[in-house]
Parts: C-alpha cells; structure tokens; sequence
C-alpha cells in the first residue's frame, strides 16, 4: 500500500502483532436467541460492588457490623413501640 | 480470500444458503476480531458477530456489490451495532453502576498487555481506524464509508493515533535501548 504510514515504524508494527485474538466457537443464527443471551450476560463476571469498602479495615468492620446492628435494631425496635 | 466472500455474497442473494454458510466461516473471524479489539469484551464481540449476520440475513438486498467489498459491508454493519450496544450499556451503567463487567485481563503476557492498554487507551474515534487499518487491510476510503467519516479525516485521526500509540508504547526509547 503506497499510503502505508505503518511502513517505517518497525517498533510499532512489532508491538502490534502480538495482539492475537483467539476466535471462539461462533455458531450461526438467523434469529436472535434473547433467552440464551439473557443467560449468558447473568453468567458474565461482574464487577463486586462492595470491593471498594473491603479494601479498608472500617470497611470490612462495616460491611461485617452493618448487617448485625440493623438485624438487632429491627427485633429490638417492636418491643420499644408495642411494649 | 475477500474477492471469494464477494462471490459467496451474489450466491446467497441469488438463494443459496450453503453460500452463506462458507460467507460465515469466512468472516466471522475478521468482525469478532475487529469488535474484540475494540471492545475488549467477548460476549459481546460473540454477540455483534452474531447479531451482523442477521441483519445481513434480513436484508441481503440492499447490498450492492459496486459499492464496495461484503467485508467492509459488514465492518460497517457491526461497527454501528456495536457502538449503538456500547452507548446503551453507558446509559444503564449511569444508573446502576455495579453493573460493571469485569475487564477481562491476561496477565501473563506482559508485552501483550501493554498493546492492548495502548489500544484501549485511544479515544473511540481513533481505535476502529488504527484496528481496520493495520489488522484488516481495509483503504482509507473503505474505512471511510465503514465509519461514515470523510477520507480526510480518516487520513489525520490515523496519523494522530500512531503518534500515541507510539508514545504509549515507547517506540524510539525501547529501540534505543536495545541498540
């Protein structure tokens, strides 16, 4: 190619042929399978939404605590209106 | 092997299914490519592939050879599906943030990675140019009607994009050092 600009950059092209891609098994469907793909996006890893506060010492206290105190503030709280 | 898609291409407009078949087997692995390194994602690069056949499937018709190669056809195809998936999965993250998928990361190829973080790293105009560009042989003027953008403009956000990439990769300083 005459408008080739990757021509002289010896280092990138290098660099950038090691970037394979591994195809995986793709079969072909002329419908699209919502159920299936439903499936396989709740089976995709998903970020942990409570990584942020088990990094931390209070994090983990609260993370471990927080359910504990609101358990023990929910049983005690009817005995404190009803009785 | 893409004047063999177009030939496949006029087969299956004319009716012939196993035509689509080998058209499949022949391009599905360029577009997973293609959307794989641009999205780093791999159900959703399964899902693009997938969802580009069948767009291909209900309107077979509109394809016209004189325009240009059933490859970069499909390019455009799953380029506007996939950017249209990706701004909807934005939206929805903006409201439920842990939705989040895992980056998936190889971590045991070191120079592997740093390609793709420098790939990862360029702006969403200038990746799908640099990927059509070096990894599928498309021209300037094929990416052009692939991304809808002028000839002029695929020329400099090209030129722009080695440049970083470049940075990034730091060209000049490793081979100075190796030297």
């Amino acid at each position: 190619m005459s408008q080739d600009p990757f021509k002289n950059e010896r280092f990138l092209q290098s660099k950038l042929d090691e970037y394979h891609v591994n195809v995986p098994d793709i079969p072909l469907y002329l419908r699209k399978k919502r159920w299936e793909r439903f499936i396989n996006y709740l089976a995709s890893p998903a970020k942990n939404p409570m990584e942020p506060m088990v990094s931390t010492i209070n994090g983990i206290m609260l993370v471990k605590a927080g359910p504990v105190v609101c358990g023990t503030v929910l049983s005690v709280l009817p005995v404190l209106i009803f009785v | 092997m893409f004047e063999r898609a177009d030939e496949l291409m006029i087969a299956y407009q004319q009716g012939d299914m196993d035509a689509l078949d080998q058209l499949y087997l022949l391009l599905k692995g360029p577009i997973y490519s293609f959307v794989y390194r641009y999205s780093r994602d791999e159900q959703l690069s399964i899902d693009i592939v997938q969802d580009t056949f069948i767009k291909l499937h209900r309107s077979k018709h509109l394809y016209e050879k004189e325009k240009g190669k059933i490859s970069s056809y499909l390019y455009q195809i799953a380029y506007r599906l996939m950017v249209d998936k990706l701004n909807r999965r934005k939206k929805w993250r903006s409201f439920l943030p842990f939705l989040t998928s895992v980056d998936q990361k190889e971590v045991d190829l070191a120079d592997r990675m740093s390609v793709r973080e420098a790939i990862a790293a360029l702006s969403d105009v200038h990746r799908p140019i640099v990927l059509l560009f070096y990894y599928h042989d498309l021209t300037h003027e094929e990416i052009a009607n692939v991304l809808n953008i002028p000839k002029g403009t695929v020329k400099s956000r090209l030129h722009y994009a080695i440049k970083k990439l470049k940075e990034e990769l730091g060209g000049e300083e490793n081979v100075s050092r190796s030297l």
